[in-house]
């Protein structure tokens, strides 16, 4: 998937490494054979959720006309693969696309691309384009009678719409708003109270490899249950940071030392997010030696998640670092549900206090017990109080805070402050 | 009826006809309104309410949620720095502090010149080359304190006409989260982003 | 489980409940309070608030589920009680308390704020929360009669969610994101809704407060009296709050037949003119020229020996009464007696020449009910905008096509309030209405006939503009009922209790109970009446003409004011004028009784009690909450004292005794009782209950004028707030009205040179005067729309030619 040349994101390139013969394949099949294929490759949703794909498709109701919507919002801290699968491989993602809507009989697409991306929104509009132009995209794709309009829709700073009924209601014109469930998935009720498909970049960037390696090839890619390749996201610490697509079953020491290429300045590992900044953080002391896979992390209480790996050192402030986390989702609730809104701010304000030299002996609980509020019982995955994840997702750090890290909170009340070099004097209070 | 430009009003069509109902324009629409006022002002969101058939109070609630809407006069560059935790883990908060400090600019102003706005901003998706700083949503990974500095200094004297990204990138940036490949010519125009449908792709030919 | 009907058990304990309903209505209405903030049961559920939060057990273990978004199942086991969901109730709480004010105190909802006892009941008593509170600018005004506070706002969604969902007018809205989430109107925007109050009442926390109550009083110091508003022919079931016999709020009460809760602000806020310091308190009687306060027992002799003379003089036909449409059945039918009785004339009318026949009014077969909307397969109004003047019907209506799926037709002269819910919408020139029902007959418009073909059609008829005058209205109903003959009509008509004025027989052809009157009527009633003049008398017109003429000499004028409320004014006041006497009961002095010979002071509403008829013909009881002003006494005892004084007596004694008379000779209310009213029927009763309603009136084409050929025609209807003599005594409500205004289209705004806010003269046959134009997208082309009724407005009159010009 990201095997690209200088030029990958030209279809002059992307023809001539055998680009949209899958998706002129596809035209060949049935919805159920397109279905089924995707099913047995075993490919899990890239998102973030790890659902079947395959699954996914299959709860399409059987109203008409449907819609396929794209989710491109990738902005889960730690997490930018697909904005190198938009800009390095637009094309791929059309086909991909294409495949998709001809498994679920969709003529109209919608990318939903984060604002924050003009860049990989201008690829991929200049691949839509010149996709148009070579009757791929538009009315009688490749010759057949199959009508496909796709529309790059830009969203405009909003985390929360990477979440697909949020996404769904900003594309209808209303506030990114999560939807409420049940309905839990948009394939029964989506945009415009229509079935709609939503699917994400990775996911449907699979898509065109899959055909071409049939599901078994596709799951022959990897030695583990999870199938196929994955893309990890590798920042913070680690000497060589960047995306990486690695065969599910190595493991996390493998992958921060040798593909990360170990520690920078070759400072001691302290801990790591195992899947962007939602997921509950590991520590080398007892998770080095983990497989990477869904089940290994979950088993473990935590998750792969958008596949975001965000490494921390020796030298980190782990009080910082989960306030930076916890002020993250505080900034992205949508301000909907109760605890979610109140709850995260307050965790915020209790964790920038200890930064910043006030914190109370109290503090800790005080923060088990507000993060008790939001995620209730403090289980993973965990037991919601909210609409979407969002609120129970900034209980994370605070946990790692608990279990791993208590005694930098006491370093904080005997320091009267941050012991650490850099603290927080930069980031003044919010306005 | 309108008090857009004539190009604006041809763009707002075209925007709407690419929707089954009206109201998904209401973002696109709201872009535009930026780009006709250099910001989002409330005869902006008014005008935008016509053209969604929706009331104003309903177009500013969809414009409120969201942070690229800006409802305050912007400079010519807006400066955002990611702090968010990979950034953060590799000295973001001095990045920021950088780039208020040499442009007097806190992070959440405008200039006086109205030339430069300087904002921290969550995760801009740069995290494998943090630290990532964006000029009008063009972006540039790996910048330190001192590049961040320069980069104030050559805005202020060079004013460019178009933000590209690859030059910032050559210029001011570091490490990046994987190979750009092939230079493009085209950048942004003003504090929005440069993207096809909203006629804000600015290109540099020289 | 049954049909329709499933088994839960909540805490334990097996509950039979409705399939499908909300687990928390369903936990509710078997005695298990859930709590909550954002649930409203009127509105869609939103699941925001977290308040609801319960356990159930799934086939993957415990959830906590919210119960306000929760559909019942079969089998479904749910705990409400248990730790965790203690736990998420307190969190809740706490989260929500983090950053409330708390100044209960000063709050105008302490006392009766939900989150204030749901914090006793559920809440963990002390805060934790050390930070500093989130803080905004408080209060706001956010329109007229609404500030906001935003600090105490929990954001539940209840006010953003009435004015989109029920209100259609979506002016508020959540603004910002996350902890900076607030409410607010659009800048310069104000929240400018005629269901504004409604936000209020349901607001759960003091974040929305009325200027007219705010700091009025505390709530365990009011006094409360359940009651039906006469400011909304629907009669919209209402609470009357007084302290220290002062009338404070009117709150909605949820009668499910009628309003289902809401009120319009003139519901709802029009009850400061009861304690104006204009009322008329004390009979008043002209001397020297001059009208001076005299006794009771001087004034009533007065008019009872001033009306007997004329009697003796001329007759019965030489008296006349207008009006009876403002008090109560009980009222009305005192006064349909009097007239008959005492003054021996049927020279009696409840309307004022605007609306319909007496017969179609209040006898039409198939009278629609309200709650026929909900199942209508297509709602056709032509008539008054809704919005406007029928505000109990908007939102049913609205809700029919907007909730419901109902198709929706709406034919006015230009933009309505319903149109964005409408299916189809015609518009047509003001006084062309009689030709494009014409055209409709012929074929025109498949649509519409494609509309009016389906089951179920209800047909909201009326008065759509001045223009084309009531007659259309019966027109309407003939060709609905020719193309759809299982249709059900609903006649509309905006005052107060006209509807029960007419089951009362203040009507020159009508008798109590919906007897017309012709000789066979007159026999029912003939035992308990006794001799009555034979032959109808005449209505408002004939009798204006009549006092005109000098062949009616004496008027009495019952709670009515002609010279504002009559089409014409010009005829009221020349044949006022031409009086030779006048005698006026009254709240207030106003235009038509300025120059009266006697005004006798009359209770107002909340100040006797009675019953009412609706619209649909729903018969509720209103109630007294406090003694009348000054002397006033309720028009109902003034008549009798008069009629006893004129040798005349109509031996009725009290407002319950002339009920119970209604129920004896009136046909259709035969057998209503207060005691029924009170307790099994508090929704009230659609008369007739029986069929028995003796005079059926068959719609029926009446001919009707052509559209004038002009350049502009001048449509002229009601709006919510005019200078009608309650509104012009309610401070808080009079600021409301447009005042002279004249919407011009904006294409024939630059023809004419007209700015929006201009000046501009308007002239018709009748009347001329200055009004501001306002250059209004939804009145069409050739059309120059005057709300009716406004301060300081010119008097036009009904004819539909106008021309206009720019006042340099």
């Amino acid at each position: 998937m990201t095997e690209h040349p200088a030029d990958s994101h030209t279809m002059l390139r992307y023809r001539a490494t055998g680009g949209y013969d899958q998706a002129r394949r596809a035209l060949g099949m049935t919805r159920d054979q397109l279905v089924e294929e995707v099913k047995a490759s075993g490919l899990l949703g890239r998102g973030g959720a790890a659902f079947s794909a395959g699954l996914k498709w299959s709860f399409l109701g059987p109203a008409r006309p449907t819609y396929l919507v794209i989710n491109a919002d990738e902005s889960e801290p730690g997490t930018f693969k697909d904005r190198q699968l938009l800009e390095r491989d637009p094309h791929q993602l059309v086909e991909g696309l294409i495949i998709t809507a001809i498994a679920n009989e969709v003529h109209r697409a919608f990318i939903y691309i984060r604002g924050e991306y003009p860049k990989p929104a201008r690829r991929v509009q200049a691949a839509l384009d010149e996709a148009y132009a070579a009757g791929f995209l538009g009315s009688g794709i490749f010759g057949s009678d199959y009508d496909l309009e796709v529309v790059i829709h830009l969203g405009a700073g909003a985390y929360i719409c990477g979440e697909e009924t949020a996404l769904i209601n900003s594309l209808e014109g209303f506030r990114g708003e999560p939807r409420l469930k049940p309905p839990y998935f948009p394939a029964a009720i989506g945009l415009y109270m229509l079935p709609t498909i939503v699917n994400n970049v990775e996911t449907v960037s699979n898509l065109p490899h899959i055909l071409a390696l049939g599901s078994d090839g596709f799951a022959a890619l990897s030695s583990s249950a999870d199938t196929g390749t994955f893309m990890t996201s590798l920042s913070g610490h680690v000497k060589r940071p960047g995306n990486y697509e690695l065969p599910h079953g190595i493991t996390w020491r493998e992958l921060i030392f040798e593909v990360g290429g170990g520690m920078r300045r070759d400072r001691k590992l302290k801990a790591w997010i195992p899947g962007g900044a939602s997921a509950p953080w590991f520590v080398p002391e007892h998770h080095l030696d983990l497989e990477m896979s869904k089940d290994a992390t979950a088993a473990a209480g935590s998750m792969l998640g958008s596949g975001a790996v965000i490494v921390m050192d020796e030298d980190t402030c782990m009080v910082r670092a989960a306030e930076r986390i916890v002020r993250f989702f505080s900034h992205e609730s949508c301000g909907q549900c109760t605890p979610c809104r109140e709850g995260t701010t307050w965790l915020e304000m209790i964790l920038r206090r200890i930064e910043q030299g006030q914190g109370r002996a109290v503090d800790l609980d005080l923060m088990i017990d507000v993060s008790d509020g939001i995620s209730i019982g403090l289980e993973w995955p965990p037991k919601m109080t909210t609409i979407c994840p969002l609120g129970p997702s900034a209980v994370s750090p605070i946990i790692a805070l608990r279990d791993y890290f208590r005694s930098e909170i006491d370093l904080h009340l005997a320091n009267g402050g941050c012991p650490f070099p850099g603290g927080l004097a930069a980031i003044e209070e919010e306005e | 009826m309108s008090n857009w430009s004539e190009g604006t009003q041809e763009r707002a069509r075209h925007v709407l006809s690419l929707y089954p109902e009206k109201r998904s324009a209401v973002m696109p629409l709201l872009y535009l309104a930026m780009v006709e006022d250099g910001h989002l002002t409330e005869q902006g969101m008014a005008e935008v309410a016509v053209w969604c058939g929706i009331t104003p109070a309903q177009v500013q609630a969809v414009a409120s949620f969201y942070t690229m809407y800006k409802r305050e006069p912007t400079g010519r560059y807006l400066i955002s720095c990611c702090t968010s935790i990979s950034c953060m883990l590799l000295g973001a908060d001095q990045v920021l502090h950088a780039l208020e400090d040499q442009s007097g600019v806190p992070h959440g102003e405008t200039d006086h010149g109205g030339l430069l706005s300087v904002e921290h901003v969550e995760c801009l998706g740069a995290c494998g080359g943090a630290v990532a700083v964006q000029v009008n949503y063009e972006l540039i990974e790996g910048v330190t304190p001192d590049r961040a500095r320069s980069l104030v200094d050559w805005l202020k004297t060079a004013e460019p006409e178009v933000v590209n990204g690859d030059e910032m990138q050559e210029l001011f940036g570091t490490r990046r989260s994987f190979d750009w490949a092939i230079r493009e010519e085209s950048g942004a125009v003003g504090p929005y982003p440069a993207f096809q449908s909203l006629g804000t792709v600015g290109s540099e030919e020289k | 489980m049954t049909d329709g009907r499933v088994t839960i058990s909540v805490d334990g304990v097996q509950r039979d409940v409705p399939a499908g309903e909300l687990l928390i209505k369903a936990a509710q209405d078997q005695g298990t309070y859930i709590p909550r903030f954002c649930w409203h049961e009127r509105m869609k559920p939103v699941g925001m608030c977290r308040m609801c939060l319960v356990q159930i057990e799934t086939p993957r273990g415990l959830a906590l589920i919210t119960a306000c978004t929760t559909p019942v199942a079969d089998g479904m086991v749910v705990d409400t009680e248990g730790d965790q969901v203690k736990k998420a109730q307190e969190a809740v709480l706490e989260f929500l308390l983090a950053n409330h004010p708390l100044d209960c105190p000063v709050c105008d909802k302490g006392g009766e704020c939900p989150l204030q006892d749901q914090a006793l009941a559920y809440g963990p008593g002390e805060s934790r929360f050390v930070e500093i509170k989130r803080t905004f600018e408080k209060p706001i005004p956010i329109s007229d009669l609404v500030l906001l506070d935003r600090e105490r706002c929990i954001l539940c969604a209840r006010c953003t969610r009435f004015c989109d969902e029920i209100s259609g007018d979506p002016l508020i809205e959540f603004m910002e994101r996350a902890n900076l989430t607030e409410i607010n109107t659009f800048p310069d925007l104000p929240f400018s809704s005629y269901y504004s109050g409604n936000t209020v009442q349901i607001c759960p926390v003091g974040a929305l407060t009325a200027k007219p109550y705010r700091f009025r009083a505390r709530p365990w110091d009011l006094v409360r009296v359940e009651s039906s508003s006469l400011f909304d022919t629907a009669h919209p079931r209402i609470e009357v709050h007084a302290s220290q016999n002062q009338i404070l709020r009117l709150t909605g009460v949820d009668n499910d037949a009628t309003n289902q809760g809401w009120l319009s602000d003139k519901a709802r806020f029009g009850f400061e003119y009861l304690d104006s310091h204009d009322r008329v308190t004390a009979p008043m009687a002209r001397r020297d020229g001059e009208l001076v306060e005299v006794g009771w027992r001087e004034a009533l002799e007065i008019v009872a020996n001033r009306l007997d003379l004329i009697k003796q003089e001329d007759g019965g036909q030489a008296l006349a009464v207008i009006g009876g449409a403002q008090g109560t059945n009980e009222d009305a039918y005192t006064l349909a007696k009097f007239a008959r009785v005492a003054l021996e004339t049927n020279n009696i009318d409840c309307r004022l020449d605007d609306t319909m026949a007496s017969h179609f009014l209040a006898a039409t077969v198939d009278r629609a009910t309200i709650a026929d909307l909900d199942t209508a397969g297509t709602i056709l109004v032509w008539g008054p905008d809704l919005k406007e003047e029928h505000p109990t019907l908007y939102l049913r209506v609205r809700r029919a096509a907007q909730e419901l799926g109902v198709r929706l037709v709406v034919i006015h002269p230009r933009a309505t309030g319903l149109d964005d819910r409408a299916t189809l919408k015609l518009a047509y020139r003001p006084g062309g209405g009689f030709e494009l029902l014409d055209e409709i007959a012929e074929g025109a418009h498949p649509e519409l006939l494609h509309a009016l073909s389906v089951d179920r059609v209800v047909a909201l008829v009326g008065v759509a503009s001045m223009a084309d005058g009531p007659a259309l209205a019966e027109s309407v109903a003939a060709l609905v009922r020719q193309k759809s003959p299982s249709c059900r009509i609903l006649p509309l008509n905006s005052r107060a209790n006209t509807f029960g004025a007419l089951d009362m027989g203040v009507a020159p052809d009508l008798l109590p109970g919906r007897v017309a009157l012709a000789p066979a009527g007159v026999g029912a009633l003939g035992e308990g009446w006794g001799p009555i003049p034979p032959r109808p008398g005449r209505d408002t017109r004939s009798i204006l003409e009549g006092l005109e003429s000098g062949e009616v000499r004496g008027l009495l004028l019952v709670g009515a004011d002609p010279v504002r409320d009559m089409p014409d004014p010009g005829l009221a006041m020349e044949a006022l004028e031409a009086a030779e006497y006048l005698i006026s009961i009254d709240t207030f002095i106003h235009d038509s009784n300025r120059d009266a010979d006697v005004i006798l002071p009359a209770a107002a509403f909340a100040e006797k009690e009675g019953t009412v008829t609706n619209v649909e013909g729903r018969v509720q009881r209103v109630n007294q909450i406090r003694p009348a002003a000054g002397q006033a006494r309720p028009d109902r005892a003034i008549l009798e004292d008069i009629a006893t004084l004129m040798g005349a007596g109509l031996g009725l004694g009290s407002a319950e005794a002339a009920s119970k008379e209604i129920a004896e000779v009136a046909p259709a209310y035969q057998g209503v009782t207060w005691d029924q009213l009170d307790w099994e029927h508090r929704d009230g009763l659609v008369i007739p209950l029986t069929g028995a309603q003796p005079l059926q009136h068959i719609p029926v084409a009446l001919k009707g004028k052509k559209a004038p050929r002009a350049a502009l025609t001048l449509h002229v209807s009601r709006v919510m707030y005019d200078d009608g003599v309650r509104l012009r005594h309610s401070p808080s409500l009079r600021r409301l009205a447009p005042g002279p205004v004249a919407h011009i289209s904006p294409s024939d705004a630059p023809k004419l040179g007209a700015r929006d806010g201009a000046r501009v003269r308007l002239v018709t046959q009748r009347g001329e005067g200055e009004f501001r134009a306002v250059i209004d997208p939804g009145t069409p082309g050739g059309v120059v729309y005057v709300p009716r009724n406004q301060p300081n407005a010119a008097i036009l009159g009904t004819d539909p030619v106008v021309r206009v010009t720019v006042v340099k």
